[in-house]
């Protein structure tokens, strides 16, 4: 540290007895001004800072390493990640979370297969957005950990990877896992199935008992396109909560099929103002004659966007 | 032409950015708050080394508030806007 | 006080959104360019996006919209008046930029697979981004800056651009308000990147600094740029934004249309028809407002207990998070009451709407090595990705004209001039505090030049204008701080001519309440489907003239202009 401090130059220079005074307060705030400087030479001093005596101060040069994508600065985050104080770890987590290149990702695959559950899920949720395959087995172990917020960053790791073999791991998740957000999530996560294969496990999340896992399974359906969901969609749009219908009647429209077209023409009378606009969008993109007469009622809608949502989609019959 | 004259009256404004002394730690030679107002009507008050507001021009933004190394500055919304 | 000369290549002014991204690209164009990018605040936190942007309204992501589509969605969204080569080059960039701040690490939605989170808000295309965790881009900007090496300056106030013997641009000229300092930057070429004139009509609450936009942007670029004699566009397209009455910040309808939430009229109705973020739809707003059903307000209560905490973790979290404690203040929670909205005092920028600075698709304005980009540079509708995508081009041009161009040569009379006008509140004994003067300037804005606009009111605020104009030189700063209000004063008094010239000039009504003239109710497409500039004449008065407008690069085919017809209003009148 001493070899490193007596090397800054300049304005710098005086920055260096404050960098190594008592007070961890002066430290913390000289720590600050070095990171301002944006110069690549004192990261070394602010990886040293990471081993500071201080709490305050180390939390603080995990913050300022915020940006700084290389193997090095990583490693010493991840280490933080055991520190004995909550907000050190919280923002080594953070700071983590942000890094960018793949490189960087390496040191902390060693953290994914942990057994500290906060580690491994910081370790995993930086990795998420690496897309490092490598990350790939650690996620697998991890979907069966006991920790839910470890099994969430698994689940993250793989949808992002787009893991075609991780699939069926992530529908038993999906259907089954006790904690409601991993089994929204790993719903999420089926969009980017190939093939039908995940149908099973997204109708069976169509009826989970938490909406907002029914909400995701109609998006997700939706984005897939498919054709095998239409019954189960409009079983929805008939009978769920105004929210998950509204993405059931996305999913429909997406899908084309003109089986739809009477529980669309039914939703076009909810009371929700946003559901009847989603129906009338859904009944415009299905493009089917069948749905004129009801678009036409809808045209004079007491909501605006109802009635521009329905003149819109006319014209779109008007074309097919 | 003749320069006019003017009388000026001293008017008090109660001000929403407030500084906790006891976590300021200006003295120490911070000054994140300072730096970041876009405004600039945050002062460090030299004789005793605490942050304070200077100016009545606040945007009610939150940088200060926010960039605070020590959690020391409290943001209020202005008593004209409140 | 002491007089600074120093010289660059290049000379970025204004650090908040667009400046950065120009400083960096000028940089990351030529290393060996010495590039300053010059700020009022401090880069750090400055700008419209202090404290981050919970999303992008107009992106343009392949498979969600079209280049095209955008160019025809914001033609009929501007009424026509566009360049549609500013706008196509913008949206055919937009991709782009959106993967670079992704690689810089600014955060967008994504879903679960990793996928850009695109959200269905208008009808036509979709074009939203959420950002939920959007509130560190200024710090990614400030690190990429740190990258690439770029100088900075914080605490310089801009006052005038240096203007060469031979008419290209010079530099500029500024003080620091803290020191009083006095600041002569020579440069080949120069960006503008000041924001919007946020400063121009003054808030319902009376309070000078609770302003729409950021009060920092008190339309210094627009002033400069007009007294370097550039061309400038459609001022009389006024910014008015739907907002949080009182709170006067943004009541994020785009951030809360996916969760469910909407704008109602007092029985709790939806009212808006227009489906674009334009003057028609403050005209619709202006009418809910006064009329029978008014007041409006935003309207959450119906959502789940679990949306409504998402939709709180972003509002209060980004952009404007005091809006939190503004609520708790009130004792307004989602759940339980709709939120009162109101529209904001006027202002120029073409972010939101159409006013600014005359540029084309390379950020280019009509003086030679002047660029401009953001929320005032004229490409309409541009916000916060646009400005990114203007940066860039504005630093790659600027760039390209210093490597081609030596400095220009300026009489040293033009660097004395300056310095007396900048320094003069400093060194007069008594005089008129910059405050008083700008509450009652602004005041008269509201008072006269608030829409719906009537000619003979805007006529007697030019004379309030003028009569102010003589207070400018009674002004008195006790200290380089009170110099920057003064000097701003001098920039909104130009803003406040200039929204009252161009909008006399244009006799017809358009773009909905931005520039609906009661005298003149009805659009005139006859004599008024064109560009209304604003200069500095030969004869350095303020001048208007028409530009014509340059033929369509996206035709605008009848099905079409019929499709977006429908989600106009049809209603004629305009209360007065």
């Amino acid at each position: 540290m001493t070899d490193t401090l007596s090397a800054l130059s300049g304005d710098l220079a005086a920055l260096a007895p404050r960098l190594a005074a008592g007070d961890a307060t002066i430290r913390r705030v000289a720590l600050i001004e070095l990171a301002d400087d944006g110069d690549p030479e004192h990261v070394p001093l602010l990886v040293a800072a990471l081993a500071d005596a201080d709490a305050g101060v180390r939390s603080e040069a995990a913050r300022l390493l915020a940006g700084w994508d290389d193997t090095d600065v990583a490693a010493a985050l991840a280490a933080r990640l055991l520190d004995d104080d909550a907000g050190v770890r919280a923002a080594a987590a953070q700071t983590l979370s942000e890094l960018k290149s793949q490189d960087a990702g390496v040191p902390l695959l060693p953290w994914a297969v942990h057994e500290d559950a906060f580690a491994r899920s910081a370790a995993l949720r930086a990795l998420r957005e690496l897309r490092l395959p490598a990350a790939r087995d650690p996620a697998l172990a991890a979907l069966t950990h006991a920790d839910a917020g470890v099994r969430r960053e698994a689940v993250g790791v793989l949808g992002w990877l787009k893991t075609i073999d991780a699939l069926p791991a992530l529908a038993g998740l999906a259907r089954h896992d006790t904690d409601a957000e991993v089994r929204r999530v790993a719903t999420g996560a089926l969009g980017f199935a190939a093939d039908t294969s995940v149908a099973p496990a997204l109708l069976a999340a169509l009826g989970d008992d938490h909406w907002p896992v029914r909400e995701e399974a109609a998006t997700t359906l939706g984005k897939l396109r498919l054709a095998t969901a239409t019954g189960a969609l409009i079983a929805t749009l008939e009978q769920d909560i105004w929210q998950v219908r509204i993405k059931a009647a996305r999913a429909l429209g997406l899908i084309g099929d003109a089986a739809a077209l009477p529980a669309l023409i039914a939703s076009l009378a909810h009371q929700a103002g946003n559901l009847r606009k989603e129906a009338a969008i859904a009944l415009g993109e299905i493009g089917n004659a069948g749905a004129r007469a009801a678009l036409d009622v809808a045209t004079a809608d007491p909501d605006p966007e109802v009635r521009k949502a329905a003149r819109l989609a006319l014209d779109r019959l008007e074309a097919a | 032409m003749s320069f006019p004259t003017f009388s000026l009256a001293q008017q008090r404004t109660s001000v929403p950015v407030r500084i906790d002394d006891e976590k300021c730690i200006a003295d120490k030679g911070c000054t994140v708050c300072v730096d970041v107002c876009p405004l600039d009507v945050l002062a460090i008050d030299l004789t005793r080394g605490k942050a304070y507001m200077a100016f009545d021009e606040c945007w009610y933004c939150m940088p200060c508030e926010k960039d605070c190394p020590t959690g020391a500055v409290q943001v209020d919304i202005p008593y004209l806007l409140r | 006080m002491n007089t600074i000369e120093r010289e660059v290549d290049v000379l970025v002014i204004g650090g908040g959104t667009a400046g950065p991204m120009a400083a960096v690209k000028a940089k990351q164009a030529d290393p060996n360019l010495k590039v300053l990018l010059l700020e009022k605040a401090h880069v750090k936190r400055s700008g419209a996006i202090s404290m981050g942007m919970d999303g992008l309204n107009n992106a343009v992501v392949p498979g969600f919209a079209t280049p095209e589509q955008y160019v025809r969605e914001i033609t009929a969204a501007n009424d026509g008046i566009v360049n549609q080569k500013t706008i196509l080059a913008y949206a055919e960039n937009s991709y782009a930029m959106i993967e670079e701040l992704d690689r810089w690490g600014v955060k967008f939605e994504k879903d679960e697979t990793g996928d850009y989170a695109m959200r269905k808000v208008h009808h036509m295309g979709t074009y939203v981004l959420p950002m939920p965790e959007g509130h560190d881009i200024k710090k990614v900007l400030y690190r990429q800056l740190k990258k690439t090496r770029v100088e900075i300056t914080n605490r310089l106030v801009a006052t005038r651009l240096i203007v060469g013997d031979d008419g290209r641009i010079a530099g500029t000229f500024a003080f620091d308000c803290r020191t009083g300092d006095f600041h002569v930057v020579r440069a080949k070429s120069v960006v503008l990147a000041c924001g919007a004139a946020g400063r121009l009509g003054l808030p319902a609450s009376g309070y000078l600094f609770g302003t729409y936009e950021n009060p920092t942007n008190a339309g210094d670029g627009y002033s400069m740029a007009y007294h370097a004699g550039a061309e400038l566009s459609g001022i009389e397209c006024f910014q008015i934004n739907p907002l949080i009455k009182d709170y006067n910040g943004p009541a994020c309808a785009y951030v809360t249309g996916p969760f469910g939430g909407y704008t109602t009229n007092s029985r709790g109705e939806r009212f808006i028809e227009c489906d674009y973020w334009s003057g028609q739809m403050m005209e619709e707003f202006h009418n809910e407002l006064s009329g029978g059903n008014g007041p409006v307000f935003l309207k959450l209560d119906h959502l789940a207990e679990e949306t409504i905490s998402q939709i709180e973790t972003i509002l209060h979290t980004n952009e404007r998070p005091s809006r939190g404690r503004f609520h708790a203040g009130r004792g307004t929670d989602y759940r339980e009451r709709m939120v009162e909205m109101h529209i904001s005092e006027i202002g120029l920028c073409s972010g939101h709407s159409a006013s600014g600075v005359w540029v084309d698709e390379h950020a280019a304005t009509t003086v030679p090595g002047l660029f401009s980009a953001g929320d005032m540079a004229c490409v309409p509708h541009n916000y916060m990705l646009g400005a990114f995508v203007y940066g860039r081009f504005a630093g790659e041009s600027a760039a390209r004209h210093a490597q081609e161009h030596g400095h220009a040569r300026v009489s040293a009379s033009q660097i004395d001039a300056e310095r007396n006008r900048v320094w003069a509140p400093l060194l007069r004994e008594s005089g008129l505090p910059p405050a008083q003067v700008e509450y009652k300037l602004r005041r008269m804005v509201n008072d006269y030049l608030q829409p719906p606009k009537v000619t003979r009111k805007m006529l007697l605020g030019l004379e309030r204008f003028e009569a102010i104009r003589d207070d400018l030189e009674l002004l008195h700063a006790r200290n380089p701080h009170e110099l920057m209000r003064a000097m701003e004063v001098h920039a909104i008094r130009d803003c406040a001519e200039m929204a009252a010239r161009a909008s006399l000039y244009r006799t017809e009504s358009r773009w909905g309440l931005y520039h609906a003239r009661v005298d003149y109710p009805e659009r005139n497409d006859a004599d008024w489907r064109v560009h209304v500039q604003l200069h500095k004449n030969a004869a350095s008065e303020m001048a208007c003239f028409k530009r014509p407008l340059e033929p369509y690069v996206i035709a605008m085919d009848q099905d079409e202009h019929a499709a977006y017809q429908k989600l106009r209003i049809h209603k004629e009148a305009v209360p007065a």
